[in-house]
């Protein structure tokens, strides 16, 4: 009906409509607030039914003349309309999108969603910064039996029955000849038993002795390291565990050996490292000396080396051990041994890398 | 040992302040572990003269004494010991003093009567525990004279540790002589002059010794006349000092000699000796003895005993007896010095549980050149402080083998070992001020002979240490041994251990240690029954008396620790050895390595985005499958006795079984007292080495698009869904590349009897593959399954 009745009123007013819906569009378009309206207002105006698209229905009606610049016209203000619409529809669709966005928001300070989260024991993690220290200097990390024979963890290390020294280890014992090892040292024997020299290992273990208090325990690790060959002195022993002291515990840290006794070692030292707790200056972990014991050792004794075929003439080693329990309570600052093997989850949960 | 600092410089000068001292000797090898002051600091406290004693007024245990204190002049004190009366020296605190116990002396009124200080006694002065009474001085101390100047109480205690093989060190001779090779200066030897009455030693008693092998050497000597009684304080206080007990001169005098020479003394009343003479041998069966301390002693025939005419009256080298004791009736002593044997000795004390200074030196093993030289110390001592007279000679019965060892040394051995060369000059003098008899024996060449008092020096290394601990450690550089061959590395068996760490810490496990002993029973806890245990000898505990088969007993412990001890959530792992072998033990058994881990409480920690859900068989199995990925497995059923009859499985390697897991039986949960439900697995290492060597090896990645196709089930519920993938993927050829279980269920519609099982399969080829090509696999698929498990399409 509309279209009918404008039939009659020529070019002149096709072109005003033209224009006339260009301005409601305008309108429109700036009204609408939502990405909906604008896509609702474009379908009215731009659509396939839209008021733009129906006008041109009317290009008919004009004389032929006029015809083509109708065509350019609507085509140009379709052009406009869509352009305009675009930039609007950005617009609209980003604002939205800010405010949904701004909805989501959430409570940040709650907690994450928790990944449990797994530890390596703090004798372990000491053990493996031991090995791997020593493993990068070319040592091989070599084990041996818990249960041993009298001779490896006594006669071979030059500990004979009745030697004062068995006093030093209250030993368990299985049978009159087997023993759960007071020390780790009888892998010294096996391994130069096993092979020629260059020696250069180290072996880490449970050792157990009858013992138990805040700083000690009827089971514990040690640590032996022993190296075999020509021209091996006590000046290696030195230089190999000062860099072993300062990679494990800093390179501030010092050494100081001390003549000490083990019947398997001559010279024997004991080894003293600065206080890593105070520095050296004195506190109560070091009983204010400034020094803290962490290992025996010493030049593997002649009569040792004798016995497992070597000849002492000819090769000389150095041997230490270390009880690793001893360092993770240093490292870590831990008070009583006896919490290392109780298993109490909130202490073994402390150990994260 | 307890050194006196004060006392040391009898027999040494020394130029260093005790702390220097102490260093000295710990840098030489002499550990000091403690320095102690002898007595506190006791400002305010003088010698004081007791002029007179009358009693109290108002209190009958309390007199009122008036007390000479010289220059500080006389004050009137209220005391209440018994023994305190006019003419005595004693220690007077006076206001102002400060006493250890916390005392404060300030003039006090006590029952009407002012005090204006204190009588001391030695436990209050915080010298000794004497509580009897006043501490009575000896006369002639003038008062006024602060008491720590006149008894010379201004001491500091060396606690010095001596190691086993250093005996002649547990005296003040062998310390004095080690300061003097470090100060350089001379050692003085003690006096030992006394005169000798003209009757000769072997017409009163003799000595006979039947077991030479136990005793080398017994020195006897003969005292008549002994006046007992106190000894004198100097002594006392030393003797103190060095932790032991006064107890009256002639006791005294052979403790004493023992803390200065090494050499252990006992003296015998000669009167209560039967027929007035001595037997050394071994103890007969049946024999007992009274020791000292008053308990009655077994005696077995390895031990070594001193014997009178008739019976044993000391355990050779462990302790006296009391039927011959010193006593204040004593007039003639027998002094024994002897030498026993070191193994005889420890044996006897340990088996007696009997400890003594006596013992922990013979059983380090003394000099048997050492006996006469105490005996005469001895001897000088007790003619000037108990004016015994000493008859003529000494019955010396020696059997002891003395020859000096001989040591070659070159110099370069020294070098050889420490790694830098120490001058001759000062080898030599190092060795000869620790009393060793050096030569040049040709250039470059040491010839030693060792002194008899070095028990423990025997070949070259031992003279290279002596060398460096005297010259000191830290001259030594430190260097690295020179590059050799050595490659490095470890065992598989570690990496394997390495490895699996690794794995269990990123699935949130944490890693346990437990004892590697526990209960007796800890196999039948474990509803494990006939598998004996390898147990000790001496175990720690009757919670840790026998060697582990598992390392289960220990992770169900820590969760029962852990959930008294409120937590929610346990999963722990542990590697490490269980012991297998034939009970009882004849040979070494077999440590073999095993990974436990156990599963108890929340599957998640506990958090408001996570569901509060407990852990279950799958949470444990989807851990296995993770840390045990190889096809090489055969996973089966299982039928342990320590787990869920109806809850466990068990997975085989080249035929064996190498891993049990499941639900923890309830019973073995009651038997280790673990509330709720636990998951746990054991896993024999040593029985899959080989797994974690291999190699992965790279498989192209697919070029055509894949094909997903569900299918439900309706099985009987009691259906095993492992058989039916494993019936799926033969029946899916070729094609079909993965078989995935995503979904059980069971309940309405599903018949009561009857589950629903819902996969997804995925076929996959070298071309991208069409409904038509797939359609006929399903239809296999479908239709094998229902004839060989009932299975229903749904």
């Amino acid at each position: 009906m509309f279209i009918d009745s404008e039939k009659m009123q020529g070019g002149f007013h096709v072109q005003d409509q033209v224009r006339g819906i260009r301005e409601q569009a305008l309108d429109a378009c700036r009204q609408a607030r939502t990405v909906q309206e604008l896509n609702e207002a474009r379908v009215k105006f731009l659509g396939k039914k839209g008021e733009l698209t129906l006008i041109l229905r009317k290009t008919g009606q004009l004389p032929k003349e006029e015809r083509p610049h109708f065509g350019k016209l609507v085509n140009e203000v379709r052009d406009e309309l869509e352009s305009i619409w675009e930039q609007r529809e950005q617009e609209l669709s980003l604002a939205e999108e800010a405010k949904r966005l701004l909805a989501e928001s959430l409570d940040i300070s709650l907690p994450g969603r928790t990944v449990a989260r797994g530890t390596i024991h703090p004798v372990t993690r000491v053990i493996n910064e031991t090995k791997n220290i020593f493993m990068q200097m070319g040592y091989a990390v070599v084990e041996g039996p818990e249960v041993e024979l009298d001779y490896y963890n006594f006669e071979a290390l030059n500990i004979p029955p009745d030697h004062p020294a068995r006093d030093m280890q209250d030993t368990f014992f299985i049978t009159e000849n087997l023993l759960l090892r007071s020390q780790t040292s009888p892998v010294q024997i096996h391994t130069m038993e096993r092979q020629e020299p260059p020696v250069r290992i180290v072996a880490p273990g449970k050792v157990y002795r009858a013992d138990s208090d805040v700083t000690h325990s009827p089971m514990f690790h040690q640590i032996e390291g022993l190296v075999v060959d020509e021209g091996i002195t006590l000046a290696d022993l030195k230089g190999t565990l000062q860099l072993f002291v300062q990679r494990m515990f800093g390179a501030d840290v010092k050494i100081r050996l001390r003549p000490s006794y083990f019947p398997f070692t001559e010279p024997s030292a004991e080894v003293d490292v600065s206080c890593i707790i105070c520095s050296g200056s004195g506190c109560r972990v070091c009983k204010d000396t400034g020094w803290l014991e962490i290992l025996g050792s010493g030049m593997v004794h002649p009569q040792v080396l004798k016995q497992v075929g070597y000849d002492p003439e000819k090769v000389s080693g150095f041997a230490f051990g270390m009880g690793i329990e001893r360092i993770a309570m240093l490292k870590y600052g831990i008070n009583d041994i006896r919490l290392l093997y109780e298993n109490d989850v909130r202490f073994l949960e402390q150990f994260t890398s | 040992m307890l050194v006196s600092y004060n006392w040391l410089q009898d027999y040494v000068q020394i130029p260093w302040e005790p702390e220097e001292l102490a260093r000295r000797l710990t840098m030489a090898g002499l550990e000091v572990e403690g320095l102690t002051p002898f007595a506190p600091d006791l400002p305010r406290v003088y010698i004081g003269l007791v002029k007179t004693a009358a009693k109290h007024p108002s209190a009958d245990t309390l007199q009122v004494c008036s007390v000479d204190v010289g220059e500080q002049g006389m004050h009137s004190i209220v005391c209440g010991a018994p023994n305190v009366a006019p003419g005595q020296t004693v220690a007077v605190a006076l206001e102002g003093a400060n006493l250890p116990g916390g005392l404060e002396i300030k003039p006090t009124e006590i029952r009407g009567v002012l005090s204006h200080g204190m009588i001391c006694s030695q436990s209050e002065l915080g010298i000794g525990d004497d509580h009897e009474g006043i501490w009575v001085l000896p006369e002639g101390l003038k008062p006024g004279v602060p008491l720590v100047e006149a008894l010379d109480l201004d001491d500091v205690i060396l606690d010095v540790s001596i190691y086993a093989n250093r005996p002649d060190c547990m005296s003040m001779i062998g310390i004095a002589r080690e300061v003097a090779a470090l100060t350089g200066g001379e050692l003085r030897i003690p006096s030992i002059d006394y005169t000798e009455l003209d009757i000769p030693i072997s017409k009163k008693t003799s000595v006979t010794v039947e077991d030479a092998a136990l005793c080398p050497r017994y020195t006897a000597a003969l005292l008549g006349e002994v006046e007992l009684r106190e000894s004198p304080l100097w002594m006392q206080l030393r003797l103190k000092a060095a932790g032991m007990r006064p107890i009256n001169n002639v006791v005294d005098i052979t403790n004493y000699v023992m803390l200065e020479t090494g050499q252990p003394l006992h003296a015998f009343d000669y009167e209560r000796l039967a027929e007035g003479r001595l037997v050394i041998r071994t103890a007969k069966p049946g024999e007992e003895i009274e020791t000292l301390d008053a308990v009655k002693r077994k005696l077995t025939s390895e031990m070594l005993v001193i014997c009178d005419g008739k019976k044993p009256q000391c355990i050779a080298g462990v302790m006296g007896g009391l039927s011959s004791e010193v006593t204040q009736k004593t007039n003639t002593i027998v002094l024994e010095t002897a030498n026993f044997a070191p193994v005889s000795v420890r044996r006897t004390s340990r088996a007696l549980g009997l400890s003594s200074e006596s013992a922990a030196r013979f059983e380090k093993g003394i000099d048997p050149s050492g006996t006469m030289f105490a005996s005469q110390r001895a001897l000088h001592l007790l003619q000037n402080l108990a004016q015994a007279s000493v008859y003529a000679g000494h019955l010396d019965i020696d059997a002891s083998s003395r020859e000096a060892t001989e040591i070659h040394l070159p110099l370069t051995e020294i070098e050889r070992l420490l790694g830098v060369a120490v001058p001759e000059q000062t080898c030599r003098q190092i060795l000869e001020a620790l009393g060793f008899k050096v030569q040049e024996a040709a250039p470059g060449h040491l010839q030693v002979t060792v002194p008899s008092h070095r028990t423990d020096v025997k070949i070259a290394a031992d003279l290279v240490e002596e060398v460096v601990r005297i010259w000191g450690l830290e001259n030594v550089p430190s260097t690295l041994p020179a590059d050799t061959s050595t490659s490095g590395g470890q065992s598989r068996r570690l990496n394997a251990a390495d490895h699996l760490r690794q794995v269990l810490v990123g699935a949130g496990l944490q890693e346990a240690l437990s004892y590697s002993f526990g209960r007796i029973d800890n196999n039948d806890r474990l509803l494990r029954f006939d598998q004996p245990m390898i147990t000790l000898q001496n175990p720690f505990s009757e919670d840790l008396a026998a060697l582990r088969h598992s390392l289960l007993p220990g992770l169900l412990t820590a969760i029962s620790l852990n959930a008294s001890r409120q937590q929610t959530r346990v999963a722990l792992f542990e590697i490490g050895a269980n012991y297998v072998g034939k009970v009882p033990l004849a040979e070494q058994p077999l440590e073999e390595m095993q990974l436990c881990l156990a599963l108890w409480g929340h599957r998640n920690p506990i958090n408001w985005g996570l569901a509060e859900e407990n852990y279950d068989f799958y949470d444990l199995k989807g851990i296995l499958e993770l840390l045990l990925p190889s096809e090489e497995l055969v996973w089966g059923t299982g039928s342990n006795a320590t787990y869920h009859p109806g809850r466990q499985g068990s997975i085989r390697y080249q035929g064996n079984e190498a891993v049990v897991y499941g639900e923890v039986h309830p019973a073995v949960l009651r038997n280790f007292k673990v509330p709720g439900r636990v998951y746990a697995a054991e896993i024999q290492l040593e029985k899959i080495l080989d797994l974690f060597i291999t190699t992965p090896m790279f498989r192209n990645l697919p070029k055509f698009p894949a094909v997903d196709r569900d299918l439900a089930f309706v099985v009987d519920s009691g259906q095993e869904v492992g058989a039916l993938i494993e019936h799926l993927k033969e029946l899916g050829g070729e094609l079909l590349k993965e078989v995935t279980l995503f979904d059980v269920y069971e309940g309405k519609p599903i018949p009561a009897d009857k589950k629903s099982v819902a996969f997804s399969l995925r076929f996959q080829g070298d071309r991208t593959l069409t409904d038509e090509e797939i359609a006929p696999v399903l239809e296999h698929c479908i239709s094998g399954l229902g004839a060989k498990f009932g299975a229903e399409i749904r």
